[in-house]
């Protein structure tokens, strides 16, 4: 582990009486990285966030944030974190101002023009009761909550749940700028699109253990992409499936369509070899194929 | 009516009612156990008027005091308590969880939701009162007892559409308003008056027939388990329980459904005018959350504003009518046996610190005591775990141990504050009815209800820190409160079992007669001691522990 490291958990691992909520978690995230921890529900995210809070304790293994480590320092790790729980709740007798000022009083003492600055990005209204806003509006509040220390790393935990797209948006660029400054954000969260867009890595959680942990870039360029070619003439499918990596070959007039995670540079010879080819259109996998591809290998 | 609805709420409320019942049952036979062990002559000797008071037959001694204090006296209150509890959820408990939409997009009248409602709670308080209507009849047999003449199937008919009564009044209050805690404040506030009301207004011979005026007087006065049932005071709870039944569902029926919403309050338009900004945002605002142990505070001042009044109210009304009734009770008293006032605090029923002891000290100011205390100690941990947001709470730098101890510190405020509200009740009405009361000793023994109250506050923090439930704190913590005043008020009646009345927390509250002797120091020392060692514990446990996580 180097100072870099922010974020770093060694054979973490939660049961819950016998069941396995969290397996053997090794993991490293640097300083200023966005990590986006995707996984179906149940698969374990939740609990590896609350580990890392120090909400729930790990049944073996250990884990550090900022080199301090998350049970033992835990009050001094809560000083430089900003976090948003799964299904947030707040108190519903409270304004969001009056929300905000009693977490900044617990840290003695918050940056106002930065929050109302932060309020007026995400066009929250803080003079509400939390008890009378929507969820999305809630969320915002929670959002606001999490940021309002600047701290050096975020725990977000679905933190996009009720954001309208223009809002998402708005927060998915705060998320970009902070790690710009240096933090880094854990970011737990099925907007997939969200995730691709912001996020430099992802790790992939099923059933509690960890599949794969890629650059997304890496996961996408490294997935199945859809390849469509056109020809002059009828080209039989047949042609193209010895090639290795092809899959799923269909046929019909002078269109070819295939999966495909091999080398392009063969695909095209045989594509040009006896053939004249018209056109080509290749799609890159987005991340929801790659995440429904790992998940579907659990079936 | 919803089969499904009616079985869901008959599941989700069938609890409270059941324990109460199945405890009233307990009690009933550890009464008539007690009491056959100790000589009962003594009940030939109370005044005539004192043993129809509490339903005591003729020569029906040992069952006449279990019957008349278990059944009709707290347990009738129990069981109208956890009715109008029920009937109080009905409807709006649904909206306050915000599933009332849900449960409304199907296909279901509001009229027919209402009433299958309202049928779950009849069922559940039915079957409840079978409980204790079997228990009422087993026990005597078991235990070999002679009852008498006393009719317990009257009793228990008699309870069971009076705890009805108040179940459904809480029923319309939650039909019209859609707030289930306005719903359970008011019928419970009507309860206590109209119980208060009924025991008082007839030794006053002015007021005696305003009694009729409060619902309770038409299940007590008929006096059931004496003369049976009484067709006319049944019918009148039983034709007010199905009025409040039918204004409940017009209710439904005539208004806008609450969402989760929490509303807006006087103060909230205070803050909103500009005029009175300022001072409500001292009031509401940045002060109310400067601390946790202040937020805490200002989560339960309702608690305060309903209990302390009353209190203060109770307290001083006891002593100009102890000046009234002066020599009526003086020559009651020399007539009690000193057995029979322990039950009730003990104490010289013709002294004015006596009547003080039985009227108020003996169970009413620690009651109030400890509803604050437990409710603040379950909501202290448990509670905050309960509405998912000690997870957010702990996120910023405060240890575990920092939030025990600052939510203990608002309920040692709260507890002091009733105490206090205490103290200048029966001081005041000391003053008023020229009682000479020992000021000192009115403090010392409203410190120790204190001391008292924060044991089983710091309890239902201890229960909620160990498991993060709120029913296994409140209900935990009040169960405790119950069996300890029981083994206080009927151990010591038998020689052979007095000694363990030392267990019990409430020995050390009034055994030493504090309003006659000061302040028991070495008592005060173990209340104290018990809490802080709870609050101890509480911090211990807590640290421990997963953060339990709701939905």
């Amino acid at each position: 582990m180097t100072n870099n490291v922010a974020i770093h958990t060694q054979g973490l691992t939660k049961f819950y009486g016998k069941v396995e909520a969290l397996v053997d978690l090794n993991l490293d995230i640097v300083r200023g990285e966005i990590f986006g921890f995707l996984g179906p529900n149940g698969a374990g995210k939740t609990t590896t966030i609350r580990t890392l809070m120090d909400e729930i304790r790990p049944t073996t293994g250990s884990a550090t944030i900022a080199g301090l480590d998350t049970h033992t320092d835990s009050v001094e790790i809560r000083n430089h974190i900003g976090y948003i729980p799964g299904d947030l709740a707040m108190y519903p007798n409270l304004t969001g101002r009056d929300t905000l000022t009693y977490f900044s009083n617990l840290r003695g003492g918050v940056d106002w023009t930065y929050v109302d600055a932060l309020a007026a990005r995400l066009e929250a209204d803080l003079s509400k009761k939390v008890g009378d806003l929507s969820t999305g509006n809630r969320q915002k509040v929670g959002i606001i909550q999490a940021f309002m220390n600047k701290p050096q790393v975020y725990m977000m935990d679905e933190p996009s749940a009720g954001l309208d797209p223009l809002v998402q948006r708005e927060f998915q660029g705060m998320m970009k700028e902070a790690a710009a400054d240096g933090a880094t954000i854990f970011l737990s969260s099925h907007t997939l699109s969200e995730v691709q867009r912001v996020a430099d890595r992802v790790g992939i959680i099923r059933t509690g253990h960890l599949v794969t942990v890629e650059g997304v870039q890496a996961l996408r360029s490294k997935a199945i992409r859809r390849v469509d070619l056109y020809f002059d003439n009828s080209v039989d499918a047949s042609v193209f499936k010895p090639i290795d990596g092809v899959r799923d070959v269909e046929s019909r007039n002078h269109h070819v369509s295939l999966s495909f995670d091999g080398s392009m540079e063969e695909l095209l010879r045989v594509a040009t070899s006896n053939y004249t080819l018209t056109d080509i259109n290749t799609q890159e996998a987005d991340l929801e194929e790659i995440f429904l591809t790992y998940y579907r290998e659990a079936v | 009516m919803y089969a499904n609805v009616f079985t869901k709420t008959t599941l989700d409320r069938w609890k409270p009612p059941l324990i109460a019942a199945v405890s009233l049952g307990v009690l009933l036979i550890f009464g008539m156990a007690v009491y056959r062990g100790i000589d009962v002559s003594f009940w030939d000797e109370l005044p005539e008027a004192f043993r129809s008071v509490f339903g005591i037959p003729d020569g029906a001694d040992v069952g006449g005091l279990a019957y008349g204090a278990i059944y009709s006296g707290y347990g009738m209150l129990t069981m109208a308590a956890v009715a109008l509890a029920g009937g109080a959820v009905s409807v709006a408990g649904e909206e306050k969880n915000g599933t009332i939409g849900l449960l409304l997009g199907n296909p279901v009248s509001r009229t027919n939701m209402a009433l299958s409602k309202a049928a779950a709670l009849v069922a559940v308080t039915a079957v409840a009162f079978i409980i204790l209507w079997l228990a009422g009849v087993a026990t005597p047999m078991v235990l070999d007892v002679e009852i008498g003449t006393m009719d317990v199937n009257a009793l228990v008919v008699m309870m069971f559409v009076n705890a009805l009564f108040y179940g459904m009044f809480a029923f319309a209050l939650s039909g019209w308003t859609g707030k289930s805690s306005v719903a359970a404040g008011v019928s419970a506030g009507v309860m206590v008056v109209s119980f208060i009301a009924v025991g008082l207004l007839p030794l006053i011979d002015e007021v005696a027939g305003l009694a009729k005026f409060f619902p309770w007087y038409y299940f007590s006065s008929g006096e059931p388990v004496l003369n049976g049932i009484s067709w006319g005071d049944f019918a009148i709870l039983a034709v007010g329980t199905i009025a409040f039944l039918v204004i409940g569902v017009v209710g439904v029926n005539r208004r806008d459904l609450r969402s989760q919403s929490v509303g807006t309050k006087m103060i909230d338009r205070l803050r909103a005018n500009p005029m009175t900004h300022k001072a409500a945002e001292m009031l509401a605002g940045t002060a109310r959350v400067s601390k946790i142990w202040i937020k805490t505070a200002s989560e339960h001042q309702a608690l305060l504003y309903v209990i302390v009044p009353v209190l203060f109210l109770m307290s001083v009304m006891i002593g100009p009518m102890f000046t009234m009734l002066d020599d009526t009770l003086k020559s009651l008293g020399e007539q009690f046996p000193e057995e029979l006032l322990s039950l009730f605090g003990g104490g010289d029923m013709g002294t004015p610190e006596g009547f003080y002891q039985v009227e108020m000290f003996g169970m009413m100011i620690p009651i109030c005591v400890l509803v604050v205390t437990i409710v603040i100690g379950t909501a202290a941990l448990a509670g905050e775990e309960k509405r998912n947001t000690m997870g957010l709470l702990l996120a910023n730098p405060v240890r575990r141990s920092t939030i025990v101890v600052q939510k203990t510190l608002t309920m040692i405020l709260y507890a002091v504050i009733v105490g206090l509200g205490a103290f200048l009740g029966v001081a005041a009405g000391s003053l008023l009815g020229g009682l000479g009361m020992d000021m000192g000793n009115i403090a010392a023994t409203c410190a120790l209800a204190t001391l008292l109250g924060l044991a089983f506050g710091a309890l239902a923090l201890a229960l909620g820190a160990a498991t993060g439930l709120t029913q296994i704190a409140s209900y935990g913590a009040v169960g405790v409160a119950v069996v300890a005043f029981i083994i206080n008020g009927f151990l010591p009646l038998n020689d052979s079992t007095a000694a363990w009345a030392k267990v019990s927390p409430f020995y050390y509250y009034l055994s030493s007669d504090p309003l006659i002797n000061g302040m028991p120091w070495g008592h005060a020392a173990i209340l104290a001691g018990l809490f802080l060692i709870l609050v101890a514990l509480s911090v211990w446990l807590f640290q421990r522990r997963d953060l339990r996580q709701t939905g």
